[in-house]
Parts: structure tokens; C-alpha cells; sequence
């Protein structure tokens, strides 16, 4: 059995392992050091979890992680729309006759993940709005 | 919501950890119940209840049923 704070300690020595081994897959142009690091590091984790006899998540927890991904959403969403808004006006250029297709595509295509992120969350609300009974 | 965790704790002589490990949450959260921060779930206001042996109405009081 393991206690919570060696948990926490080994998920920042893993890291700092991954970020090494990351470091040199990036010097030596091979992705195959980091993949392999990463399905380790996940499965040492994944088997480490099992092992600890403190209570490290509970509802209070899963609360402050649904607001947190909620605003996060929320922030990052309305970022990136502006960001691709400014990119497609800077596309079209002085007055709109000069369009620069490599940005402008850029900007479109960055518009059309944000529309997907949308239907995915009414996908995801209808599911869950089902799941606890509407 | 107020609560009486900590008089009910005192009576029982359990720390805040002990409580928590009966109840399977973390430490922090029966630390920040006590302070008001937190409103625990119905689940775990009845956990708690039926540790302390009362019903959970003694443990927890609506602000606007104080007043």
C-alpha cells in the first residue's frame, strides 16, 4: 500500500522523466522513445493508483473538476473564436480584396472545430441529461 | 448550511482524518464542511449522520430554518 504524497511524488518524478526522454526523442528525431515512456509512464501510474490507501478523489473533488473543466472550456472557447475571427479578417486583407488563402483556410478550419467542440457538448448534455433522468 | 460536525467530533474524540476515513472522503473536505465552504452531498450528510448516531437534521441546519 502507498500513501497519497508518494503517489503525488512519483507522478513528478515520472513527469520529469517524460520530459527528459522527450527532450532527447526531439534531439535524436525519433518518436519512438516518447511513445514508449508514455504507455509506460500511464501503465505505472494506472498501477501505482491501485495501491494507495488514502481516499484521493471524492465528490468534493470531482465538483471543483467539473467547474474548473466547465470555465476552462468557457475561457479556451471564446479565446480561439477571437483568435480565428482576427485571423480571417487579417485574411481577407485591407478592405477585403486581397484574400490570403493558407490563413484564411487556417481560420476557417479553426471555426469549424469550434462548432464541433459545440455539437459535441449538446451531444454530451443530451446524454448525460438522459443518464439522470430527463 | 451550518453544521455541527466539529461539536459531534469533539464528542466522539475523532479527528478530522479519522472522520474522513469512516466516510471515505479526503481530509480537506470534512475540513472545508466544517468551515461552511463545502455542502456535502445527500449521501454524505447520511454517512455522517449515521456515524455520530443521529439523524442528519442534527448535524446539518438550513441557514434560512436558523433564522
Amino acid at each position: 500500500m502507498m500513501k497519497r504524497n508518494y503517489f503525488f511524488l512519483l507522478v513528478a518524478f515520472l513527469a520529469f522523466i517524460e520530459v527528459a526522454i522527450f527532450w532527447i526523442s526531439v534531439d535524436i528525431v525519433d518518436p519512438l522513445p516518447s511513445i514508449i515512456a508514455i504507455i509506460i509512464g500511464i501503465l505505472i501510474i494506472y498501477l501505482a493508483r491501485m495501491h494507495i490507501d488514502e481516499v484521493i478523489q471524492d465528490e468534493r473533488t470531482w465538483k471543483i473538476a467539473e467547474i474548473t473543466s466547465l470555465r476552462t472550456l468557457q475561457i479556451t472557447w471564446v479565446g480561439l473564436f477571437l483568435f480565428a475571427l482576427w485571423i480571417i479578417i487579417e485574411a481577407l486583407g485591407e478592405q477585403f480584396r486581397h484574400f490570403n488563402r493558407t490563413i484564411g483556410i487556417f481560420g476557417f478550419r479553426l471555426l469549424a472545430i469550434l462548432c464541433g467542440i459545440i455539437v459535441l457538448y449538446v451531444v454530451l448534455s443530451l446524454y448525460y441529461n438522459k443518464k439522470f433522468g430527463a | 448550511m451550518k453544521n455541527k460536525i466539529k461539536v459531534y467530533r469533539a464528542m466522539h474524540d475523532m479527528s478530522q482524518l479519522a472522520l474522513a476515513q469512516e466516510v471515505g472522503v479526503t481530509r480537506q473536505t470534512i475540513l472545508a464542511i466544517e468551515h461552511g465552504k463545502y455542502d456535502p452531498s445527500l449521501i454524505l450528510a447520511a454517512k455522517i449522520a449515521k456515524l455520530f448516531q443521529v439523524r442528519i437534521d442534527d448535524v446539518f441546519l438550513l441557514d434560512s430554518i436558523e433564522e
